[in-house]
């Protein structure tokens, strides 16, 4: 079986679960709609292709593998917009800034973020697919649109490296050693700054091949319309576990 | 593929607070095991967003502001014969487009905004109403608003849940700034005397409050996808590359304004790299990961700044296709040459 492997890291990532109204909670690790955005950025696909969306999503399988969950940052975000006004349109934000004092209202929200989170994620293609994990790779090299950990504020902060492997099972592709930040292997003092020890989990989804589920979840993140910002809910499997490198 | 434009920038800001949280104190993030002072992307986005600067980069392009549209727009429809009536009636419904109109006459209340091509739509719009004698249908009037010419929306995207269809993708990512060392926010405390208080009765000050603080070196970073922004711009490579160079410099020389009053903290970029490639782009943080410390800060960081892309060349290969860079502390580079790095191709 042949998995497109790849590294997720930076500062700070928002993986975003269900939210309604200011609060806006992140999971510990990037869901099914978070590496399915990441993908179709990366290959180009737009917001409104529904078909393409859909033909990734109904092609896609993934499993993540946590290293490190980062630590949780909430941020008080403020953001200032004019009452709702039928007539006005701005063109900059400046302008829009620009109206009466009186007339300017605040939205608070409480975002959440993982900060120095590292994830690595393997991707199953089906036959059926109209990609290939190689061009998948290709285009994570090359993305067509900007690639962020859940927010656009998240940028990545060390190259994804994918790279396609065959493995027995989700455990052993997602046992690929990764290169370190400034050289080939991964050292201690990085590892140690970043929160990654023996403790890993794996979130994967249908059969592991090499691993058995713990738990299993029903997140609601499998995209339905981008359109109508709708989700189903979908089975995911979870086992935490310690690996002494 | 598209071409992406990596800004990476070290920025030192003496004691202030520019980006607070719910407690009025000083935004922090944890990286690399330590707490370090923050400033948000919201807040680096409005700051340049909101600049004169900013506005002045893009002049030509951002359109003039007035309120005597409806006014030309009904004398020029007079002087080609039109009955007034009918051009009142038909120049409140153009100047209504573009802002809430006066009860009667031809005014805008507030300034409306025209970029260049909306004013030539509505040129284009008034010779077509003369010359078939016929008022304004209703889709002729929208379209008159349609994808907008602006850079601001182009960089930065708009969302209207009301009207999907004007909704722009943001071709620019801004990164939350954070410090390159570790940081302790101190707390200011202070007293405002009252100045009729003769201490006949008591001897206390009127006010007393405190104020969260800290001094701090920032990296920040900012990518632009080129392609994606000459898209949103309907095709205008000009216009494109003026944008990133205007966004430049303001990333460069604007900071946040948060308690100016109280810190007057305003700093210019010390240190600029950029990069320029189809490569998958990624932020240098991982430089600041093992904190700067010692007392040559500003050197150590831009060492271990320029040491990280080495690396991340070493282990990854090329992450970019050419790069520049600009550093006010040994004073090498200039502005100038770094907005024309920008723009070649």
């Amino acid at each position: 079986m042949n998995y497109l492997v790849f590294r997720l890291y930076g500062p700070l990532a928002s993986w975003g679960e269900a939210a309604v109204g200011p609060t806006r909670p992140s999971a510990s690790y990037p869901g099914r709609s978070a590496i399915l955005g990441l993908l179709a950025a990366a290959l180009g696909i737009r917001r409104e292709e529904e078909a393409t969306l859909a033909q990734l999503r109904d092609n896609v399988t993934l499993a993540v593998k946590q290293c490190s969950a980062g630590t949780l940052l909430r941020d008080y975000h403020t953001a200032q917009v004019p009452s709702h006004d039928k007539k006005a349109v701005w063109l900059t934000r400046r302008d829009e800034l620009g109206v009466a004092k009186d007339k300017l209202n605040t939205i608070l929200s409480a975002r959440e973020y993982r900060s120095d989170g590292y994830w690595v994620v393997a991707i199953r293609l089906s036959d059926e697919a109209p990609w290939t994990l190689d061009e998948m790779a290709e285009a994570l090299r090359h993305p067509r649109f900007m690639l962020y950990l859940g927010r656009k504020s998240c940028p990545l902060a060390a190259p994804l490296h994918p790279r396609v492997v065959s493995a027995g099972g989700v455990r052993e592709a997602l046992s690929e050693e990764f290169p370190g930040f400034t050289g080939s292997k991964m050292e201690d003092d990085e590892k140690r700054r970043l929160g990654i020890d023996a403790e890993v989990s794996f979130a994967w989804e249908g059969d592991a091949g090499d691993i058995l589920p713990q738990e299993t979840r029903y997140p609601y993140d499998e995209p339905l319309h981008r359109g109508r910002w709708q989700f189903a809910s979908r089975s995911e499997h979870w086992h935490q576990t310690r690996e002494e490198s | 593929m598209s071409t992406f434009i990596q800004l990476h920038l070290l920025t030192s800001y003496p004691p202030a607070n520019l980006n607070r949280d719910d407690l009025g104190r000083p935004k922090t993030a944890r990286m690399g095991g330590v707490d370090r002072l923050r400033v948000s992307s919201q807040s680096l986005k409005r700051t340049w967003r909101t600049s004169e600067l900013f506005e002045d980069a893009l002049v030509g392009h951002v359109g003039t502001r007035t309120k005597r549209l409806g006014t030309e727009v009904y004398e020029a429809l007079t002087g080609a014969g039109i009955a007034e009536k009918k051009s009142l009636e038909w120049a409140r419904a153009i100047a209504n487009v573009f802002g809430k109109i006066q009860k009667s006459g031809t005014e805008i209340e507030q300034l409306a905004h025209l970029s260049p091509e909306e004013r030539q739509g509505v040129d284009e719009l008034v010779a077509t109403l003369i010359q078939e004698q016929r008022a304004p249908t209703e889709d002729e009037l929208k379209l008159l608003r349609k994808n907008p010419h602006a850079a601001d929306i182009g960089l930065f995207g708009r969302m209207l849940a009301a009207h999907p269809a004007f909704n722009v993708e943001a071709a620019c990512q801004v990164a939350h700034a954070i410090t390159v060392h570790p940081v302790a926010v101190e707390d200011d405390y202070f007293t405002a005397v009252d100045d009729l208080n003769f201490g006949e009765e008591d001897m206390g000050a009127g006010h007393i409050g405190e104020t969260g603080f800290a001094a701090g070196l920032f990296y920040s970073y900012v990518c632009i996808n080129r392609d994606q922004l000459i898209d949103n711009l309907s095709g205008d490579v000009e216009l494109a590359d003026k944008a990133i160079a205007a966004l430049t410099e303001a990333a460069v020389k604007v900071s946040p304004k948060g308690k100016q009053n109280s810190f007057g903290s305003r700093a210019y970029a010390s240190y600029v790299l950029v990069e320029k490639g189809r490569q998958q782009p990624r932020s240098l943080s991982v430089a600041f990961l093992k904190p700067v410390y010692g007392q040559d800060q500003a050197g150590t960081a831009i060492k271990a700044l320029e040491g990280q892309r080495e690396s991340f060349e070493k282990v990854y290969g090329p992450c970019a296709e050419g790069h520049y860079v600009l550093n006010a502390v040994a004073g090498e580079g200039s502005l100038d040459e770094l907005k024309a790095f920008l723009v070649q191709n």
